[in-house]
């Protein structure tokens, strides 16, 4: 052959991408129907998106078993199971979402919207895809897809709040993806890379451009601190929750930490394991601060939504407490934490989606008042989410709440483990005070019982949905035993 | 010192005097057309080094899209041109701020290369070398920023589509 050289085509090993292909696949079909049909139905919406997140799920099961190469396309994308454990927890997750929001859109006054299915697929998409990122350039482009699909879901239903919500979130977010990508900038000055891989090794042993290196990754911490809500980056968190509409405040809070975590595990543990001495700090003070400013701003509110925001901050750091211990132990401690707080959290806001009705008009704390009278199914499951939020025994949240700790304490940081426990006894008044007006105070006269406002069909079925996080929360909390085996396999990160 | 370097010198005086030049300006459509001339010089730099692609891509991207873009936000926002409404009070805050990050990106870019660390071999990012590593080393990532490009489209033509029905 005269003239140039023919290129290597390097191989192309794309199974391990698959749940993120099935996912865009099938946003893709949605947006079709929504744009070619002549009359859209919200169940076919529903089943496009419900199909495509099983699908995705499968095709992560099958990876489970990968005996392939660790890390595919250019050592981009890893296939442990790790990524295939957060993934499956995230897919799980949407397909909550999905039902949720269906339930929301079909009740309320707002126009159902057939961007919703195809938008939350893509934030899935980004969010599967960030989790299995094993090069920083990666992780940014999901972070960017993930952030850019849920500023449009908060502001989906266009309500002046939500749009004031998207608004807030969409500037704070650029802001911090703009912290996050100098940070990958420094760390390529630093080591020449962006590989996690690669980075890993270039930092091993060497003393050099080390001030590069930890602005890089303070800089990297930033950005993830924004996106897992953890203080003092957590400002958006409460204004965005409170304003989105309820069930995407349910995917988002779930999704987006295990999402941010899940980059976040290997940023720390595999790119900067050498670092460990350097970020231990860091990690140590944003775990401190979002447990205190979390717990101790929840009290004071009086909006129920609001209130989760804030003790989701509170819980971020729960999952940075574990964090603090480096590799495998610190890893499973924050998988069954996510675990557990994906459950609860989804329950709780889903059961706040049950009882505020239409437009989203009883979101204060006292509007539960009496609600054991009213609706005893919804203060029932409201109870057992907010008890594991408490971290109270026989609950998931107990159980994750443990080993966060130990995980703490066997790595040598049992002040931090003081400072969780004393902000849990203090935050369980908070979730206690709603038990309480809910069950011990008669409600009021004017509020209306939720079966004359939404009828008994579509509260049935939204409670049918919310059957599931809440079996999760007792299982994890009773036979907390029956994922331990399942996290074990999945804490190894192979790179 | 060689004919490189005489350039480099050149195009640096260039740029950092129209660099002062834009926040100087009393005029802010004058700052706009300072901020070409000192993005010029840096795509100027880029192409000194050998960076073809990154060069043009700066003159194209910053100066052939974003002033552009800002010419047109001035005019079609008749934003108030003139002293008083573009100074500000925070000058001492900005000038500190300056200084603070000339101060540490000076200190980590002497930390990570010093001055007396072997030269670099100048590294020709010519468009066939830039295209090559992509399209076989990062093919993935650009898939992905296709990807992104797409969900911002449709995002935006949901929150778009909205002011219309209202």
């Amino acid at each position: 052959m005269i003239g140039q050289a023919v290129l290597p085509t390097p191989e192309l090993v794309f199974e391990p991408l698959l749940p993120e292909l099935v996912l865009v696949v099938f946003a893709m079909a949605g947006l079709l129907y929504e744009a070619l049909a002549k009359r859209t139905e919200a169940v076919v919406h529903l089943s496009i998106g419900l199909v495509g997140v099983v699908l995705a799920g499968g095709t992560s099961l099958w990876l489970w078993d990968w005996d392939g190469p660790a890390t595919v396309l250019g050592d981009a994308v890893s296939a442990d199971r790790f990524a295939v454990l957060a993934r499956l927890l995230l897919l799980v997750v949407a397909a909550l979402g999905l039902l949720l929001g269906h339930q929301y859109f079909a009740r309320s006054g707002d126009e159902q919207r057939g961007e919703f299915t195809p938008l939350l697929l893509f934030a899935t998409s980004g969010m599967t895809l960030i989790v299995a990122s094993a090069d920083l350039i990666l992780t940014f482009l999901a972070l960017e897809i993930l952030s850019l699909a849920l500023y449009v879901l908060t502001g989906l239903t266009g309500r002046r709040a939500a749009n004031e919500a998207a608004m807030k979130y969409f500037l704070l977010g650029a802001f911090s993806s703009a912290f996050f990508l100098y940070g990958v900038a420094m760390a390529y000055g630093a080591t020449g890379t962006t590989k996690i891989a690669a980075m890993a090794l270039a930092l091993t042993g060497t003393g050099e451009a080390q001030a590069l290196a930890v602005l890089g990754f303070a800089l990297l911490a930033v950005g993830f601190a924004f996106k897992v809500s953890a203080a003092p980056f957590h400002m958006w968190t409460p204004d965005v929750y409170q304003g989105a509409p309820t069930p995407i405040t349910a995917f988002m809070s779930a999704a987006t930490k295990v999402a941010a975590f899940g980059a976040l595990i290997r940023v720390l543990d595999v790119a900067f394991q050498a670092l460990a001495w350097d970020w231990a700090p860091v990690v140590w003070g944003l775990a401190a601060a979002s447990v205190v400013i979390g717990s101790i701003l929840a009290i004071a509110q009086t909006n129920v939504k609001r209130m989760l925001a804030y003790s989701s901050i509170a819980h971020a750091g729960f999952i940075l407490t574990g964090l603090t211990a480096a590799g495998s132990a610190g890893i499973r401690a924050a998988m069954f934490y996510l675990v557990a707080y994906a459950a609860m959290t989804v329950g709780a806001f889903g059961t706040v989606m049950v009882v505020s009705g239409r437009g989203e008009k009883r979101t204060r704390i006292g509007d539960y008042t009496g609600l054991a009278r009213t609706n005893p199914i919804a203060a029932a499951l409201m109870t057992l989410f907010l008890l594991s939020l408490a971290g109270i025994p026989p609950t998931a949240g107990f159980i994750a709440k443990v080993n966060v700790f130990s995980a703490a304490i066997d790595a040598g940081y049992w002040v931090l483990a003081l400072i969780g426990v004393v902000t849990s006894v203090a935050a369980a008044f908070f979730y206690l005070r709603v038990i309480v007006l809910m069950y011990m105070q008669e409600p009021e006269p004017a509020a209306p019982s939720l079966t004359e406002k939404v009828g008994i069909g579509a509260e049935n079925s939204a409670t049918a949905i919310l059957a599931i996080p809440a079996a999760a929360t007792l299982l994890l909390g009773v036979f907390p035993g029956v994922i331990v085996g399942i996290i074990r396999d999945a804490s190894v990160l192979r790179w | 010192m060689t004919a490189q370097e005489y350039a480099f010198a050149v195009i640096a005086a260039v740029g950092s005097i129209s660099a002062i030049a834009v926040v100087t300006a009393r005029n802010v459509v004058h700052a706009a057309l300072y901020l070409v001339v000192a993005l010029l010089s840096v795509g100027a730099t880029f192409l000194l080094l050998g960076a073809e692609f990154a060069g043009w891509v700066q003159i194209l991207i910053y100066v052939g899209a974003i002033v552009i873009l800002f010419l047109f936000g001035l005019m079609l926002t008749k934003a108030p041109i003139g002293r008083d409404t573009l100074d500000n009070t925070h000058r001492w805050v900005g000038l500190l701020v300056a200084a603070g990050v000339f101060a540490g990106l000076a200190f980590l870019i002497q930390d990570a290369f010093p001055l007396d660390a072997e030269p670099f071999e100048v590294f020709h990012g010519s468009t066939s070398v830039v295209g090559e590593s992509m399209f076989r080393d990062f093919v993935l990532p650009f898939e992905a920023i296709s990807f992104l490009l797409l969900a911002a489209l449709i995002g935006a033509i949901v929150l778009a589509r909205k002011d219309e029905g209202n």
